[in-house]
């Protein structure tokens, strides 16, 4: 039975974007002339993502500098926010890879109770694997030596936050 | 999506990764959508909310200062808020179920996961447009009705003491 601390009050918000837009009736896959022209749009940038990526690495190198200097929690959180770009953008930008590490660089991050407590070497390490990845090219997910490398630094990681919670 | 009208569509993004921000204006620009903002920040996003009207916002969950989830607090339950019904399609790196509980909570009414496609970007924005939410007002919760499916479509018992309200 509801009672007054449960209360919910239902409120249907005007249905002003099907008035502007019109409606799909809800049929997916798109029209494949407007993906395509949205997909040709993504192409056109496609050129741009190799410079892209060098700016989010540098971004990441800064962030890493600076958190190295002084462990601060504003400058791990720039540290965390630099790998979390990385990991949401690399796979776009055609490095699987660098996106895998850079996540598991920002699980590191993210998990330590205390910033200044993130190993040091083993941060330094992922922006290590992230630059030789960059560097080399290695854009195939399976490529062998880069592969090992991110699955070495995930085990450490892992270890590390199972340390840190014990 | 044929004879569909995006160029009146009103969209802000807000993302402090201006690559991020521009793959995704790109993408909704090639659909026809004319009328972009773009925020690289949630406080700047705020303070020009009023003046940007969206129809929809796109926004990353982790920015320098103010973050996504704070930012959409702010949207649904601020008495400084333009408009606290605007679908919020939440752009983001965190893809662990209970990230997407917590976004859910906070009032988001969609969920994208990076990295971004072309299909999953339209989809949301579909979704958005073409299943609009009831809203959800009690004591701790202002937002998007957290069922996924349509209130109408549930014949269980109900915990709630409903009353329904249509806003104009």
């Amino acid at each position: 039975m509801a009672t007054n601390s449960d209360k919910a009050e239902i409120i249907i918000p005007p249905d002003t974007l099907q008035k502007k837009v019109g409606s799909s009736g809800g049929k997916l896959p798109l029209n494949p002339d407007v993906l395509k022209r949205a997909q040709r749009a993504m192409e056109n940038l496609r050129q741009e993502f190799s410079d892209w990526l060098t700016l989010d690495i540098e971004a990441l190198s800064k962030a890493f500098a600076l958190f190295a200097n002084a462990p601060t929690a504003d400058n791990a959180g720039g540290l965390f926010r630099a790998a979390h770009d990385l990991k949401g953008q690399a796979t776009t930008f055609e490095y699987p890879l660098i996106a895998r590490v850079a996540a598991s660089l920002a699980r590191l991050m993210d998990g330590m109770q205390s910033w200044d407590a993130a190993p040091l070497p083993l941060v330094a390490a992922h922006v290590d694997a992230i630059h030789v990845i960059h560097r080399d090219r290695i854009k195939d997910i399976s490529n062998l030596t880069a592969l090992t490398l991110a699955e070495e630094l995930e085990a450490r990681v892992v270890k590390t936050l199972e340390r840190a919670s014990a | 999506m044929d004879g569909l009208r995006f160029d009146k569509l009103r969209i802000l993004v807000v993302d402090d990764n201006q690559h991020m921000r521009k793959l995704v204006v790109a993408v909704l620009q090639a659909v026809g959508v004319r009328d972009l903002f773009e925020s690289p920040d949630a406080e700047h996003a705020w303070a020009h909310l009023k003046e940007s009207n969206p129809d929809v916002v796109i926004l990353d969950w982790q920015m320098a200062g103010m973050t996504g989830l704070e930012f959409v607090r702010l949207v649904r339950n601020s008495p400084r808020s333009p408009n606290v019904f605007v679908p919020v399609i939440m752009l983001t790196g965190h893809t662990h179920i209970d990230h997407v509980r917590e976004a859910r909570d906070a009032g988001v009414n969609e969920f994208l996961a990076k990295p971004v496609s072309v299909k999953a970007i339209l989809s949301r924005l579909m979704s958005v447009i073409d299943h609009p939410r009831p809203y959800i007002r009690n004591q701790t919760y202002f937002g998007p009705c957290r069922r996924r499916r349509a209130v109408t479509a549930y014949h269980g018992p109900e915990r709630r003491a409903e009353q329904f309200t249509a806003v104009d």
